[in-house]
């Protein structure tokens, strides 16, 4: 085994939950580095200097004109086609809650290239923002390479979010759905409706399986004393830890599936 | 500059918020509107002509799946036609987030642009104009911030609003010089002075001034400077705040002629010095702690129950701002305290936030009540909605976790709310340049440094006014909105400078704006002059005095090296931070404020903060009042009702407002950002059982991995009319017990004191202010007593004392309003990671135990003698040196693994706790136990209900001696007593009842 994998994890403007985020993945056995996204867009080579990239949860903008949205105009506009290429260059992608909405309005969940986007980020269903704890069901015919070859076929996180509920473009909703599943793009569903998302969908990936955008927060349940009540009989490493476990075995070369093609 | 560009955006998927809305509407206002609709509007202002504006916008404001961007006559395809259209923007000057969001977002696609936003919303159903008006006066908008224009919707499409698109300017032509303010006025000529410039100074106070004014050196001097003979505005405005009771706690250091109910008078030489400061150093010498770093000499006290991360803590209150602007003012308050932390030492990091609400109940007015009810403050349930969005904004968008707080209703806090914000901050013992980071040191030549938002009207007066009762006539200028991302970019921006050594010293602009900060931080050097022309502001045309007192929000203010000046400002741009350098602190002895480089204003430091004249006031106690309703003057007791069975009881208090479950408004706090929360708000089986306080594990935070931090808080302020001795604790009992019941250490514990009271300074408008003063005392007085019996020192405190209304009722008659006189406590206890077991019930045939006093007497001040007519009595006892040997064992067994759950005994009593502890495992029990109102829901402090594995049961009472076996844990589903029998199904349903 070679050096540890360095991570590039975004911070600044909003977003808020980069130091959990970096510590999750440093945890995991990965070099984690915290960047200012304006140092970022300052020098945008240190994007080529990493393996991979997270876009940590939080409110960036402060979710104002939709959440994700004005974090994913800065990116379009000020990073542009460096940033697009990291992406494109086959190195693993999280973004979480808030970075799952950017990953969506920046176009590159599901279908980075599409002419016009099929789903949004929506507001819940139940018209606000809610913490709690949920069950998702992890999709083994998933072809994501965050959760591909995960033991656990049911985990459990947190959610915290107001704007969570995938929506698909009116009318479309069926036909949109099915190929996803069909793709085995939906890597994560709630074991229950907890926000009017569309097929209970959690999380989505890409066509290469290597960007994984999510809504629970998998950073927020490394260990078991954050686990969702205290003092119950937790496993020592949380469900949490599974997924940044599972991309750093399969970065780490032990498993083929990091040479995955495309469907 | 291009023509102004109006963009309507309309949501593609509905939101349920708006159901919520007209479901209001139609309950509480009684309009029968059918649905509403919103379209939310920005007004584009470019700053240069720019053909492709349409384009860019469109981008910025429109998205494929969930919103259209309309910018010209805009068609909805409504289901059915509208009634009527409100149209609701803010006013000028006030702060609008999105407006300035949308600014960044445009710029960053290359157009330049001045923004505001507003909503349109669309009513529909058989609502007429009066209706609509209530609905967006009532409901959808605050006119203190927000203008409101209402048209039928006939008339609203014929507007031509994408033409001549106008934005709100705010206008201040306030002259840019310093005025003269003669103090040359008779008694009655200062109180007009002070009422109208809102500087909230007593007649001592304006004649010290005066007197010093007349002062043959004070003049040569003013010469000498060429200062003008009078006192300037800048002047007056400075002495105004730092002299207002929010910033000075003059009647905390007052020297008091206490008139106990013997009769005897005593003198006390300021409350605080005697009590509060007091209990501390004794306890700190008599326990040779070793673990308080800091206390009462900055933001927040600080304490070290981790040789790797030091903790800090501050609760602040919010009153005034959330009566007039619930949303704003408790955002504000939220931001607030948060700035507390980055202030406290060199800069901590906020770890959690604490929320308490003392709100008079949703539910009223009750019908037949709405004659009575102050003109003023909003409604209740208005209050509630919007301080919890501004506690939910606050806390969440700063990526701040909401860990623990409480939901207290009386009707007393109908005139003026409390709102009670706190938060925990970590800071590294010491610094990677080994200063040690709970030391602030300046000197002079330090640059001062302004950080964060610009300046505006809106805060001015913020101190002055919360050391004034509310009466109709309120500033609106007072009401704030803050800006979390604003504030989010600058405490992130600020620790990563405090880690390079970037800065000297910290403080945050708080109530008094930078005469306060800039005033306390030049105490460190002995001087400092600054010049307000170089400050940011919002708008032109403010005086320099505006400047100087105004509370606008997001600041802190710095002292820089000058050889460290130069990173520290360019740092600031490169995290989008606004850092301005307005002047320097120096050794002078005085506080320069000028303007454009000519002096403003001169105060002579130890003038300002060494001189005041200790007020001497008069108080005294005589023994319990009864309460008075105000809404028709009868005492509160006729309104209740004959005490119904143990069942009916108990479901009628577990539904009751200070019971039922909170859940619905605490899930939308976010507890769990930063990942460290270890005891969540909720928890059990279906983790929705009540835990008694929010737990932060440190090791992420850079603790040692074995060690978390508990934080709770505690209250009895219907024990103020009773006994405010034993009112103070009970509050203090409480909220140890509560973080002692979580896993806390009772002997690594300390504590906050907030006080909200009532003026209790007598004068012809407030005779009674003896009394109150005489309650306070007696408060003071068991609040030493039990943190002296409990080795628990105080890390922190603050005082808010005019929570009156006065005014007018709906009727237009005299109305007077007191809060209840309200200590709302907060412990901070250090935990041993694995000691936390949940308030939950784990396993049938585990044995239940109340640990304390069994047969506690009085029922006086509980929820069950607020609700039911009963018997008068004296409230129950408490015994400090019992309760801290039960608390010491309780926490041994706990380490020890002999305790499945605990849950500590407050509000609904026993009864109530245990039945918690049932719907939180949802399992059953047995209980042996006397059928007497007091037993069952008396309120008595020091007791604590736990459960046990029968393995352990002789283990576990070998190690908590005074524990009553009560019953067993069972599984039938149902709670059964010796005498009747509770469904576990009807428990969980009147709990969950909410409101």
């Amino acid at each position: 085994m070679g050096k540890k994998p360095l991570f590039i994890v975004m911070a600044g403007d909003g977003i808020n939950c980069e130091r959990e985020t970096a510590f999750a993945l440093e945890f995991a056995g990965a070099e984690a580095k915290i960047v200012h996204v304006n140092d970022l867009i300052a020098s945008p080579e240190m994007l080529k200097s990493g393996d991979g990239l997270a876009i940590p949860g939080g409110f960036s903008f402060g979710d104002e004109l939709g959440s994700g949205q004005i974090l994913a105009l800065k990116i379009r506009h000020k990073l542009g086609d460096k940033f697009f290429k990291m992406v494109e260059g086959r190195k693993p992608v999280i973004g979480i809650c808030n970075g799952f909405q950017v990953l969506v309005k920046l176009g590159l969940l599901p279908y980075p290239n599409a002419e016009e986007r099929i789903l949004a980020l929506a507001a819940n269903e139940q018209g606000g923002f809610i913490n709690r704890w949920v069950g998702l069901n992890v999709d083994a015919q998933s072809i994501c390479l965050w959760t591909q070859g995960m033991e656990k076929t049911q985990i459990e996180l947190p959610i915290r979010h107001g704007e969570g509920r995938i929506a698909f473009k009116k009318g479309e909703e069926k036909q949109h759905y099915d190929a996803l599943i069909d793709q085995g793009l939906v890597p994560l569903t709630y074991t229950e409706d907890v926000n009017g998302s569309y097929g209970r969908i959690a999380a989505l990936t890409d066509p290469t399986g290597m960007v994984l955008g999510l809504m629970p927060h998998p950073e927020a349940f490394i260990f078991r004393e954050t686990y969702k009540n205290a003092g119950a009989s937790a496993p020592e490493k949380g469900d949490g830890a599974l997924i940044f476990d599972n991309i750093m075995r399969i970065m780490k070369g032990e498993e083929s599936g990091y040479e995955r093609k495309a469907v | 500059m291009g023509a102004a560009i109006r963009v309507e955006v309309s949501a593609e998927i509905p939101d349920r918020r708006l159901e919520k809305w007209a479901r209001e509407a139609r309950e509480y206002l009684g309009v029968p509107v059918a649905s509403i609709e919103e379209v939310r509007v920005y007004k584009i202002l470019p700053l240069a002509p720019a053909n492709d504006a349409p384009a860019k916008i469109g981008k910025v404001f429109s998205d494929p799946v969930l919103a259209r961007a309309h910018t010209g006559a805009a068609a909805y395809t409504f289901k059915d036609t509208p009634a009527f259209v409100a149209e609701i923007t803010y006013r000028p000057g006030v702060t609008d987030n999105p407006a300035r969001s949308a600014e960044e977002a445009l710029s960053l696609t290359g157009l330049q642009a001045e923004v505001a936003s507003g909503s349109l919303y669309f009513l529909f159903g058989s609502v007429d104009a009066v209706g609509a008006k209530k609905i967006a006066r009532e409901l959808l908008a605050n006119e203190l911030i927000q203008k409101i224009d209402v048209w039928p919707y006939a008339e609203f499409v014929k507007l031509k609003r994408f033409d001549e698109v106008k934005l709100p300017k705010a206008l201040f032509t306030h002259p840019p010089k310093p005025e003269e303010v003669s103090l040359e006025l008779d008694d009655a000529g200062l109180e007009k002075l002070s009422k109208e410039r809102f500087l909230a100074m007593t007649l001592p106070e304006l004649r010290h001034i005066r007197d010093y004014y007349r002062k043959p050196e004070t003049q040569a001097e003013r010469k000498k400077l060429g200062l003008p003979q009078h006192a300037t505005d800048v002047e007056i405005e400075v002495f105004a705040q730092t002299w207002s009771e929010h910033c000075k706690h003059k009647i905390f250091a007052a020297n008091i002629a206490f008139t106990g109910a013997d009769g005897k008078t005593e003198q006390i030489n300021s409350l605080y010095k005697t009590y509060i400061k007091r209990a501390t150093k004794e306890i700190e010498a008599e326990r040779k702690l070793g673990w308080l770093i800091s206390v009462f000499s900055d933001n927040a006290g600080i304490v070290r129950f981790d040789n790797k991360i030091d903790l800090c803590i501050k609760v602040e209150t919010h009153n005034s701002p959330s009566a007039l602007d619930p949303y704003g003012g408790a955002l504000t308050g939220i931001l607030g305290v948060n700035r507390d932390i980055l202030g406290c030492g060199l800069g901590a990091r906020p770890i959690a936030n604490t929320d308490v609400f003392c709100f008079a109940p949703p539910t009223l007015p009750a019908k037949g009540e709405e004659q009575f009810m102050p003109v003023g403050p909003k409604p209740p349930r208005r209050i509630l909605e919007g301080v919890h969005k501004g506690v939910e904004d606050g806390g969440n968008k700063s990526g701040i976790p909401t860990v623990n707080g409480a939901f207290f209703f009386d009707r007393d806090y109908v005139g003026k709310p409390l709102v009670f914000v706190g938060t925990v901050g970590v800071l590294p013992p010491k610094l990677p340049d080994g200063r040690p980071s709970a030391e602030k040191k300046l000197s002079a030549g330090d640059r001062i440094v302004m950080v964060g938002g610009a300046i505006g009207a809106d805060g001015i007066h913020g101190a002055t006014f919360s050391s004034l009762e509310l009466d109709e006539n309120a500033p609106a200028t007072a009401v704030q909105i803050g800006d979390p991302l604003t504030q989010k970019r600058m405490a992130d921006f600020l620790l990563e400078a405090r880690d390079l050594g970037l800065y000297a010293a910290i403080t945050d602009n708080g109530a008094g704006g930078l005469s306060s900060s800039v005033g306390e931080m030049a105490q460190m050097s002995g001087g400092a002059s600054l010049d307000l022309a170089l400050c940011p502001v919002k708008y032109p045309g403010l005086s320099p005095w505006e400047l100087m007192v105004s509370e606008s929000q997001e600041r802190m203010t710095l002292a820089v090296p000058p050889k460290k000046l130069k990173d520290f400002l360019a740092l600031a741009l490169r995290r989008g931070v606004v850092a301005t350098d307005i002047g320097s602190f120096t050794d002078t002895g005085r506080l320069e404020v000028l303007y454009k480089g000519a002096l403003t204003g001169v105060l002579d430091l130890h003038f300002l903060h060494e001189s005041l004249p200790q007020m001497q006031l008069q108080a005294e106690w005589k023994g319990p009042k009864a309460r008075v309703n105000w809404s028709d003057t009868t005492a509160l007791k006729a309104k209740r009702i004959a005490p119904p069975s143990t069942r009916d009881a108990l479901l009628a208090l577990l539904s009751s407002p200070n019971i039922t479950s909170k859940e619905k408004w605490v899930r939308a706090y976010d507890h769990e950002v930063q990942a460290s929360t270890h005891v969540k708000p909720f928890a059990g089986a279906k983790t929705d059982g009540p835990s008694d306080a929010g737990v932060i594990w440190l090791y992420p935070h850079g603790g040692n991995k074995d060690s978390g931090v508990a934080v709770g808080c505690g209250m009895a302020p219907r024990m103020s009319p009773i006994d405010p001795y034993r009112m103070a604790q009970c509050a203090v009992d409480e909220a140890v017990r509560n973080v002692v019941t979580a896993g806390g250490d009772p002997d690594m514990l300390c504590l906050l004191d907030n006080f909200c009271w009532p003026d209790p300074v007598t004068s012809a408008k407030n005779p009674e202010g003896a009394y109150k003063l005489g309650q306070l005392v007696r408060t003071c007085q068991g609040l030493y007593d039990i943190c002296k019996a409990y080795g628990a020192p105080l890390v922190s405190g603050k005082d808010s004392m005019k929570n009156d209304f006065r005014g007018k009722d709906a009727r237009g008659m005299d109305i007077n309003i007191s809060c209840l006189p309200t200590l709302m406590v907060t412990a901070m206890a250090k935990v041993p990671m694995g000691a936390s077991v949940g308030s939950a019930f784990k396993s049938v045939g585990d044995l239940i135990y109340l640990l304390g006093a069994k047969d506690a007497a009085g029922l006086a001040g509980s929820e069950y003698a607020y609700a039911f007519d009963v018997p008068e009595d004296n409230g129950p006892a408490i015994d400090m040196t019992k309760n801290l040997a039960l608390y010491r064992a309780f926490h041994g067994a706990l380490k020890s693994g002999l305790i499945r759950s605990a849950h500590d005994v407050s509000e609904g009593g026993l009864l109530v706790a245990v039945a918690e502890s049932m719907l939180g495992g949802r399992l059953g029990a047995k209980l042996d136990i006397a059928n007497n109102a007091a037993t069952l829901f008396g309120e008595a402090p020091g007791r604590i209900v736990v459960s046990v594995a029968p393995a352990q049961k002789a283990a576990f009472e070998k190690a908590v001696s005074v524990a009553s076996l009560l019953g067993t844990v069972e599984v039938d589903g149902k709670l059964s007593l010796g005498h009747e029998e509770i469904l576990l199904d009807d428990i969980v349903t009147a709990w969950k009842r909410g409101f």
